[in-house]
């Protein structure tokens, strides 16, 4: 990275925190909150056009003509490509475990560069990113975002998101680099095959925008924060449920 | 003749105090047994409805598509609370509502149900149900936790959570479904209270929006 591209970054970066620090920090967000509903509609409207005419149509030929065992080794190789982004952020999170196992499964699947799962998915490892670490360190959530090209986000997980193609960046040589670049388009091409119907049937809803924040808050929310959070959403839910069953 | 008087009040006390403790114990053993009851006829319910959703499945596999929407709407309307799940998803907005509207909503919500439901369908039948932890939640709410599991290992395990209360029968019907965390009440909740709020209330609109994309 040159000096002038490092100075954007870190600007780009610090913007992303000053957007977070208008919000309220609390701890667990509980309201979906979306100040720039408009423009994100707008994004979600491209998104949804470079989707249907680009993306799903590749994604549809990509389930046709490549054999489901192929499809498999790439869905796993772009999972292992990713773990030490997890092994970092478990350690940071200090969560001794998950860093243990995901290190563990990173060095035992490294010896067929993660295409097959040695271990047959018996270890299960906790995705663990930059954004997961920011909430642990108690950084609000901040205004929802329908980011270009990469879908719904929080501030929050865009700045962890930047952060941990940062970390790769610096982690992996220049000719890895190279095959990093590739590997997007095919990680776009792969996450959209595998949710191929949930998409279809979220844009067939009345509000799809809505429904994708809705379903984005929810699990990102759940696969964040403790069980704590979880507990407290279930009681406000039961209260209002007792309510209406009055 | 005092202390006479005496064990006769006592005798009255131990008398009273006994009865009150048989009271106790017997509607305490009752509430924890219709407690434990509760949770049991929940589970109960979902490992039915799973049961037969699985035999659905495969028995309507060679049915016409409307043929085979009719015989899902049966078996959705069967375990599901849909008046519950349409005041939950509108909010204050629902008594504002006509009782044509009422009725055209609920009718809505079952058909994106059932819609829902017949494209996970078929997956359904290929994958295994494990029951986990259940719970009873307040005065009516009973949790039913399991997961669906791929026999061959080749998709991750998926967590669900039904939330169900009793109704005025006794039968428990399901109010909720957490899919990995995702309510999908909450969901459409969201959806529906953002178009209502957007059109001041207007369930004709909300209607004509759900509506749009699901017609035959």
């Amino acid at each position: 990275m040159t000096k002038k591209n490092k100075f954007i970054f870190v600007k780009f970066i610090t913007a992303l925190f000053i957007l977070n620090g208008c919000s309220n920090s609390t701890k667990f967000a509980s309201e979906n909150k979306d100040p720039f509903e408009k423009i994100n509609r707008n994004v979600f409207q491209f998104n949804k056009y470079v989707d249907q005419e680009i993306i799903s149509p590749i994604s549809k030929t990509y389930v046709k003509k490549v054999p489901a065992k192929i499809r498999s080794g790439v869905s796993n190789h772009l999972e292992w490509i990713d773990t030490p982004n997890t092994i970092i952020n478990s350690a940071l999170q200090t969560d001794m475990e998950n860093t243990i196992l995901a290190s563990a499964k990173f060095l035992l699947n490294g010896l067929t560069l993660g295409f097959y799962d040695l271990d047959k998915g018996e270890t299960v490892i906790k995705k663990r990113d930059f954004g997961s670490t920011l909430a642990r360190l108690n950084v609000s959530e901040g205004p929802f975002l329908m980011v270009p090209l990469i879908g719904p986000k929080t501030t929050r997980d865009l700045t962890g998101t930047i952060l941990d193609r940062q970390n790769m960046a610096t982690l992996s040589s220049n000719s890895l680099d190279d095959l990093s670049l590739a590997e997007i388009p095919i990680n776009i091409i792969d996450k959209r095959s595998n949710m191929s119907k949930t998409l279809d049937n979220i844009y067939l809803s009345a509000d799809p925008y809505i429904k994708i924040r809705s379903f984005y808050l929810q699990n990102r929310r759940n696969e964040i924060y403790s069980k704590k959070y979880i507990e407290n959403k279930n009681n406000n839910l039961d209260e209002e449920f007792e309510k209406l069953l009055d | 003749m005092k202390s006479l008087k005496n064990f006769w009040i006592s005798k009255k006390i131990s008398k009273f105090l006994n009865y009150t403790f048989l009271i106790f114990l017997i509607f305490n053993v009752n509430i924890s047994k219709s407690f434990s009851d509760n949770v049991e006829m929940g589970e109960a319910t979902i490992q039915q409805m799973i049961k037969e959703a699985q035999a659905h499945a495969i028995n309507t596999i060679k049915l016409a598509p409307i043929e085979r929407s009719l015989k899902i709407e049966l078996l959705i309307k069967k375990y599901i609370n849909l008046d519950f799940m349409s005041k939950a998803t509108t909010g204050t907005f629902w008594k504002k509502a006509s009782k044509k509207q009422k009725e055209m909503y609920k009718a809505a919500l079952l058909k994106q149900i059932v819609l829902t439901t017949e494209e996970h369908l078929n997956t359904l039948a290929t994958l295994s149900y494990k029951p986990s932890k259940s719970e009873r939640r307040g005065k009516k709410l009973v949790y039913v936790r399991g997961l669906i599991q791929d026999p061959n290992k080749k998709k991750p395990d998926v967590n669900l959570l039904w939330k169900l209360a009793a109704n005025k029968n006794g039968s428990f019907l399901i109010l909720d479904l957490e899919i990995e965390g995702i309510s999908l009440i909450s969901s459409q909740k969201d959806e529906a209270v953002s178009i209502l709020r957007k059109n001041r209330g207007s369930f004709d609109i909300l209607l004509q929006k759900m509506n749009k994309n699901k017609s035959p």
